[in-house]
């Protein structure tokens, strides 16, 4: 097999910047197969990326040694266009890559460049847009698709430049479960085409069809190898940031042979070898009812309508939150779950119904008395960060109260500790690591000490190590007492932290109790098109009453 | 939220060529700065809201509609104090209005608004890639004309995210209810360095992607919707123009439309 993309010993350190981010990278993927890239944030995975496309080092400058090169040519001494035929990639930010104004025009954006005529355009927009299952959107404005089809519209308009190589850094990082599915299932069909495709994911839930698996760590490939044998080494996956399949886990933790990552195999694995007698589905119920305290939100027949929408975004939506409470809010993008939380602390107030907080109504409260109440961390920390240091960061909400020097330092000290920020106070919160800003943001709503605390996708955009970080972050600050309230795609995240969840769709709750309740009922949660995780389907047909590796193993030991 | 203002219908104006509609709009603008008298000026704004009216693009109009009441009436109520005519109807000390100036004050907004409205109806009724292709078309470089289109584009992206900031502010404590106008002035800062930041980060992504797209500013590319000048374009500039040298004769040779001679 010819190599379609040859990387020779590359290193690469941006501008300004003293460590190299790749070192002295070499690897070969030959053409037809499908490469995932797995590794910690800041490991270079989108770095070596951009290297294959040529950005780097024309569009982001700094100290290039090696070569790469796609199908015998150099990179670095293709024009753009050239290159454009060679290597297409797609980011993870699906806004940002769409810039016009109707689909099929985002399509025709970069065949137009390559100076195509506009009938092979034409056939380029129809056989592109049924290939991502957009061909009903064709004249659609491209702002109000939804982000599974935005990003399906993104893979299409790179693939209509019909690249050699397809490459895609986190394509489904920012989606919901039906949209991952829909662009996994884009991914197996170039892969049955055998196109060759390199895509950056760190679950290995979406890349188990790849043939070879590089994973990087600090700028290096630690391992390149098929992705079965790399996803059963759990001590290295996890030596690179990157999250071990649990059933590979739990199997080594009971010593049970294999290492399936998939349900099916972990069952069929337990059914051959008799290696376990499934128990009845009992005390769910009991010892998994979270401890309840006192009310303190509650939304009583709550509907909200935006300005100018046509439909509710809210219906009829009755919820009692306790204290000590630990909330997961699942559902599909669009299905309210930010729209609710908005509700909460006031920033939204219902069109019918009433929203309380500590029984008073949020349209009684002024706005900075309730963010006292029930602090809210945006999806994206860049949009609050402003201040020159950490301390002034996380004090502003102390200072526009009028709070003493001495308290605001107290309490910011007390943030910072509890979100493991201690000695970065004179830090720039600006030059922060993405995981760092997100716990920046976090800490500077709990200096406030609200006692509800909400948070928007707080694990997009980290690795697992930081991922883990942060929800163990979440869960002592739950257990020192504030209410804790997440929203999530990430389901291993709802099922081994929250005592609680909340499913929603269409602007209604059609779930609402203890976690494992939820998560037992496979079928009520497919009609939201949501899976839980392999463990905890395999833990459902166990029996077992537990959500975590250790958990089960303790279960399953006893 | 979804702040872009063209409307995608399909009706005589949005078929023309997106260059007869930018010429055309420029011929209209001089037409409405033949009349001063409020009558005229309420003949032409009625015919570009019938023209709104058959391109169904009343409610992009509807969208702005605060911004077109301020414009007719501030001017209508601030025109008459700084302009003097002979038939004073009203003064007061130092303050004079008279008969003229008040229905020169009236012309004024209209015209501000006929002005706003015709950009208006332009916006909604051409895609960006066609005002973009268009400009090309008319010889103007690549980058400039690609920049104009960029410009517009951005505007709604920023409004979004500035809302954001706005609220994620505002649950952190941030107070924009205050009457206080000092507290206040210091809400600037939290509010306009995230915008910076995430406007610079944005348009460095889309940088990004438009490299990778192929994508460079100086080179020819294939226009898909290649803009074609049709009889019906040519029809509809040699009527705006017919007008527009019925409107000069109107007021040069006859000095028609007039309440203020000598004024624009």
């Amino acid at each position: 097999m010819p190599a379609s993309v040859s990387i020779e010993s590359l290193s690469f350190a941006y501008r300004n910047a003293g460590t190299r981010v790749l070192k002295d990278l070499s690897a070969q993927i030959e053409e037809g197969t499908f490469i995932a890239l797995m590794g910690h944030s800041g490991a270079g995975k989108s770095t070596l990326c951009c290297a294959m496309n040529g950005l780097v080092p024309r569009f982001f400058r700094g100290n290039y040694d090696g070569r790469v090169t796609v199908e015998g040519k150099k990179v670095t001494k293709c024009g753009i266009v050239e290159l454009s035929k060679m290597v297409g990639l797609v980011l993870q930010d699906f806004e940002a890559q769409l810039f016009s104004t109707n689909v099929e025009l985002e399509i025709a954006f970069g065949p137009e460049n390559q100076m195509l005529s506009r009938e092979i355009i034409r056939e380029r927009i129809d056989r592109y847009l049924s290939f991502v299952g957009l061909e009903g959107e064709r004249h659609r404005d491209s702002s109000t698709l939804s982000g599974g089809q935005k990003q399906r519209l993104a893979i299409g308009s790179v693939l209509a430049m019909e690249p050699r190589v397809l490459v895609m850094d986190e394509p489904v990082t920012d989606l919901d479960p039906k949209g991952r599915e829909a662009i996994l299932s884009i991914s197996g069909r170039l892969r049955d085409q055998k196109r060759t495709l390199v895509v950056v994911d760190n679950e290995y839930e979406n890349i188990i069809k790849a043939d070879r698996i590089w994973l990087m760590k600090e700028g290096e490939i630690v391992a390149q190898d098929s992705s079965a044998s790399i996803l059963s080494n759990a001590p290295l996956l996890e030596s690179c940031g990157v999250m071990a399949p649990p059933t590979v886990s739990l199997f080594h933790a009971m010593s049970w042979p294999g290492s399936p990552f998939t349900f099916e195999d972990a069952k069929s694995l337990l059914k051959e070898g008799n290696l376990v007698t499934r128990r009845e589905k009992s005390g769910f119920e009991e010892c998994h009812s979270p401890r309840k305290g006192n009310p303190l939100l509650e939304a009583r027949d709550l509907s909200f309508q935006y300005p100018g929408s046509l439909v509710l975004s809210l219906r009829n939506i009755n919820l009692v939150i306790h204290e000590g409470e630990f909330v997961a809010i699942l559902g599909e993008n669009g299905s309210g779950k930010t729209t609710l939380a908005k509700h909460l602390n006031g920033l939204l107030t219902p069109v019918s119904g009433e929203m309380l907080v500590e029984s008073r109504p949020t349209r009684a409260y002024r706005k900075p008395e309730l963010a006292r109440q029930v602090g809210y961390v945006f999806q994206n920390p860049d949009h609050q960060i402003f201040a020159p240091s950490v301390r002034e960061e996380v004090g502003f909400g102390l200072k526009i109260r009028g709070e003493k020097p001495g308290i605001i330092e107290e309490n910011v000290g007390r943030a910072l500790a509890a979100t493991g920020l201690e000695g970065y106070e004179d830090k720039s919160p600006f030059l922060l690591a993405r995981g760092e800003r997100e716990r920046v943001a976090v800490a500077s709503v709990l200096a406030v000490k609200p006692r509800v605390i909400i948070l928007d996708e707080p694990t997009t955009g980290l690795d697992y190590a930081h991922q883990l970080e942060t929800m163990r972050m979440l869960k002592s600050l739950n257990e020192e007492g504030h209410i804790i309230i997440i929203i999530t795609h990430a389901m291993w995240i709802a099922e081994s932290f929250a005592t609680r969840t909340i499913v929603m769709r269409q602007g209604e709750i059609i779930t609402d109790g203890p976690t494992r309740r939820v998560f037992a009922d496979e079928r009520g949660l497919s009609e939201t098109s949501l899976v839980p995780s392999a463990l905890v389907r395999l833990s459902n047909w166990l029996g077992t009453a537990s959500l975590t590796v250790e958990g089960m193993v303790k279960e399953l030991q006893s | 939220m979804n702040v872009s203002l063209f409307q995608d219908h399909d009706s005589w104006l949005h078929r023309l060529d997106p260059r007869t509609k930018m010429i055309g709009a420029i011929i209209l603008f001089a037409i409405i700065l033949s009349f001063n008298h409020p009558l005229f000026m309420a003949g032409i704004s009625l015919g570009i809201l019938a023209a709104a009216f058959s391109a169904r693009s009343l409610s992009a109009l509807w969208k702005l509609r605060y911004i077109l009441v301020l414009l007719v009436a501030f001017s209508s109520i601030l025109w008459p104090f700084f302009s003097e005519g002979p038939t004073t109807i009203w003064y007061w000390k130092f303050l004079k209005v008279s008969r003229e100036s008040l229905l020169f004050g009236i012309a004024m907004g209209l015209r501000l608004a006929a002005f706003v409205m015709t950009s208006l109806i332009l916006l909604a009724t051409t895609r960006n890639e066609d005002m973009t292709n268009g400009l090309i078309k008319m010889k103007l470089p690549y980058p400039v004309a690609f920049a104009l289109s960029t410009a517009l584009r951005l505007v709604p992206t920023f409004a979004g995210a500035g809302a954001t900031i706005v609220q994620a502010q505002v649950s952190r404590g941030l107070d924009l209810e205050s009457k206080n106008i000092v507290s206040r002035f210091g809400t600037l800062i939290p509010l306009a360095v995230p915008m910076f930041v995430s406007a610079i980060r944005y348009t460095n992504l889309l940088a990004m992607a438009l490299e990778s797209r192929g994508f460079t500013p100086d080179s020819p590319r294939t226009l898909y919707y290649e803009p074609t000048m049709g009889r019906r374009d040519w029809a509809t500039l040699a009527a705006l123009a017919l007008i527009l040298v019925v409107s000069l004769y109107l007021r040069l040779g006859l000095g028609v439309g007039v309440v203020m001679p000598g004024r624009m």
